[in-house]
């Protein structure tokens, strides 16, 4: 078996309303393996975002460690949890969130760029590349405006993509995708998954999505209520 | 990467890019102009001190501002003219006067009675004539600027300045004074004009020999003229803006308009900046979540605030420099010293920077989690 890319051990997250503690997750194990989509499904309020934003470093958790290929990297400070993210991990939004005032390839590259430094031709090379890849060569001088919902979100993974990450991040990346611009977008995860180096975690409530997993994780009420690689105990789903 | 993201998001977001802008016009040009004013009103107010060619003035004791010496006795003048240092020195005598127009009614004047030839701190811009012209015995010099006031006199016809007949013999080119309009005559005639009794003048100037130590020379007349005021050009007219900033109450208007002029600046920057930073509340996380650290996001942000400060100054500065050649020849003061144009330009880069404080402070606290929900 490999050794996980992305492991949470004990970890819980409590949020303070002002007047109350709640948690809203429960001290919970999980790691995530190279080569291998990773669906965490559950319904609205379940835990799935906030264990998604635990995962992905910018939400620190009440209790427990984050280890990322071996380092623990829970307590690191903000700049250097920053630099793990940009070096390791690759973000697909709910609405892909491009930023309106770049273009296509700016897009892209910014993510390699953004703790300044100049961009060499490499990552502009790699940029290109990945855009021609998703079947965007024609859009690379277009701002986020002027393209579809489905071209939108292929740019934002090309943009998850330009660092080479290990660890690819995805929240309800076909939510508000229509049927045909989904099936792209799941085709193009699915076959990123298959890189054997990353490893791929799918953040969804719609089970539409569920013959694309790996793996199948689910979560209510702040607890993994069913992993398809362990599978729990009948009494417990 | 992160200059391309503020430039970008800086042409992006127009409405309130030129918001800021304005912001950081109104300071450059606000601001300016009141200096160029104030700038302007100092040259009046020294400017028979200025143009002089003296290094040295000797007044009567005392004397906090040019415009208010006393009377001194002339025979100054042989005692410091027998020194070794001393290339030339020449009696002034300046005072008020009223100029009677051709239409009868009366206007203040101040006039400044030289010796001829050498005409020391005489007019140096002529629009008609020349100094040649106060050879003549009633021969005096109007300002081209004044004309008007005086009810347009004609060139070389006779008036009456305190009742005493002159002759306009010259028309000089934008000189103007700070305690009335200059009219420039002869030793003589100032004498008769302002009926000064013989032997007194206002003021000697002293032409020091190159190379001479100003300070000692100082010394060494002060020592010789006890009843007198010696001091270099440049202190005495240093004395007499002081003079008039501190009792005209021209310093606090001034100054209160100066503050006026950047508090409008800083607060339409701080408000158009930190509205920029609110729409992009989500671009900024997004940012951050892909990598940038808090310093990153505030370099972005300082970065805009100074492209729109660097552009702004810019556009403010032509927006001043064509209100300085508007002004250039009119009755209104303005001058703006070369040392002020990059102290004014640094000092709105920071102010521009000050106004963006805030907007930096909200950009480095929008937690990169908020783009998951």
């Amino acid at each position: 078996m490999p050794q996980p890319i992305l492991q949470l051990e004990r970890v819980a997250r409590d949020f303070f309303d002002g007047k109350t503690q709640r948690r809203v997750l429960y001290e919970t194990d999980l790691a995530l393996y190279p080569g291998e989509l990773t669906i965490l499904a559950g319904p609205s309020g379940s835990g799935k975002t906030t264990l998604l934003t635990i995962m992905g470093l910018v939400l620190k958790p009440s209790a427990g460690d984050v280890v990322v290929a071996g380092e623990r990297v829970t307590h690191l400070p903000e700049h250097k949890l920053a630099s793990v993210r940009r070096m390791r991990y690759g973000f697909v939004f709910q609405l892909a969130e491009l930023l309106p005032a770049l273009s296509v390839v700016e897009n892209v590259i910014v993510a390699a760029g953004i703790q300044g430094g100049q961009v060499s031709a490499d990552v502009r090379a790699r940029a290109l590349a990945l855009l021609e890849s998703f079947g965007l060569s024609d859009c690379l001088g277009l701002k986020p405006l002027q393209l579809s919902g489905g071209q939108k979100q292929r740019v934002a993974i090309a943009r998850a993509l330009i660092n080479d990450p290990s660890i690819l991040l995805c929240d309800e990346p076909t939510s508000a995708l229509d049927a045909e611009s989904s099936t792209i977008v799941l085709d193009t995860l699915k076959q990123l998954s298959r890189d054997t180096h990353r490893a791929l975690l799918l953040v969804t409530h719609d089970p539409r999505v569920f013959p694309y997993a790996d793996r199948l994780l689910k979560i209510d009420n702040g607890r993994i209520i069913f992993d398809s690689r362990h599978p729990l105990p009948e009494e417990n789903l | 990467m992160r200059s391309l993201v503020a430039l970008k998001i800086l042409l992006h977001d127009r409405a309130t890019t030129l918001g800021s802008l304005i912001g950081v016009i109104a300071i450059v040009f606000l601001v300016g102009q009141q200096l160029a004013v104030l700038f302007g009103l100092f040259t009046f107010m020294s400017v028979l001190v200025d143009h002089s060619g003296a290094d040295i003035w000797v007044c009567s004791k005392h004397t906090s501002n040019v415009n208010s010496a006393g009377l001194i006795p002339e025979r100054y003048l042989d005692r410091i003219s027998g020194l070794p240092f001393v290339v030339w020195a020449e009696p002034l005598l300046f005072g008020n006067g009223t100029f009677v127009t051709a239409q009868g009614t009366n206007e203040s004047v101040q006039v400044v009675g030289l010796r001829m030839p050498r005409a020391a701190a005489g007019p140096w811009r002529f629009f008609k004539g020349g100094s040649e012209g106060l050879l003549d015995h009633e021969g005096i010099t109007l300002d081209r600027l004044d004309l008007r006031m005086f009810g347009n006199p004609e060139y070389g016809k006779v008036y009456e300045i305190n009742s005493v007949r002159v002759r306009v013999s010259g028309i000089t080119q934008s000189i103007k004074g700070f305690a009335g309009r200059l009219v420039f005559t002869n030793m003589v005639k100032a004498r008769e004009i302002l009926k000064t009794p013989p032997g007194r003048c206002r003021a000697i100037l002293v032409k020091l020999a190159d190379g001479i130590d100003r300070a000692a020379a100082i010394t060494q007349l002060q020592a010789m003229l006890p009843a007198a005021e010696v001091i270099a050009a440049a202190d005495l007219s240093a004395l007499t803006r002081i003079y008039y900033v501190k009792n005209t109450g021209m310093g606090g208007s001034f100054g209160f308009s100066t503050i006026v002029g950047a508090l409008v600046g800083i607060i339409i920057i701080t408000l158009t900046m930190y509205t920029a930073v609110l729409q992009r509340q989500k671009d900024f996380a997004v940012l951050r979540a892909l990598g940038a650290r808090k310093r990153d996001i505030l370099i972005i942000v300082l970065l805009q605030s100074l492209m729109i400060g660097v552009a702004g100054i810019f556009i403010g500065f032509l927006l001043l420099s064509l209100f300085l050649q508007a002004t250039l020849d009119t009755p209104l003061p303005s001058y703006m010293p070369l040392a002020a144009a990059p102290v004014l330009a640094v000092g709105t880069l920071l102010l521009c920077i000050l106004g963006s404080v805030l907007a930096m402070r909200k950009a480095v606290s929008i937690e990169p989690a908020s783009v998951f929900r």
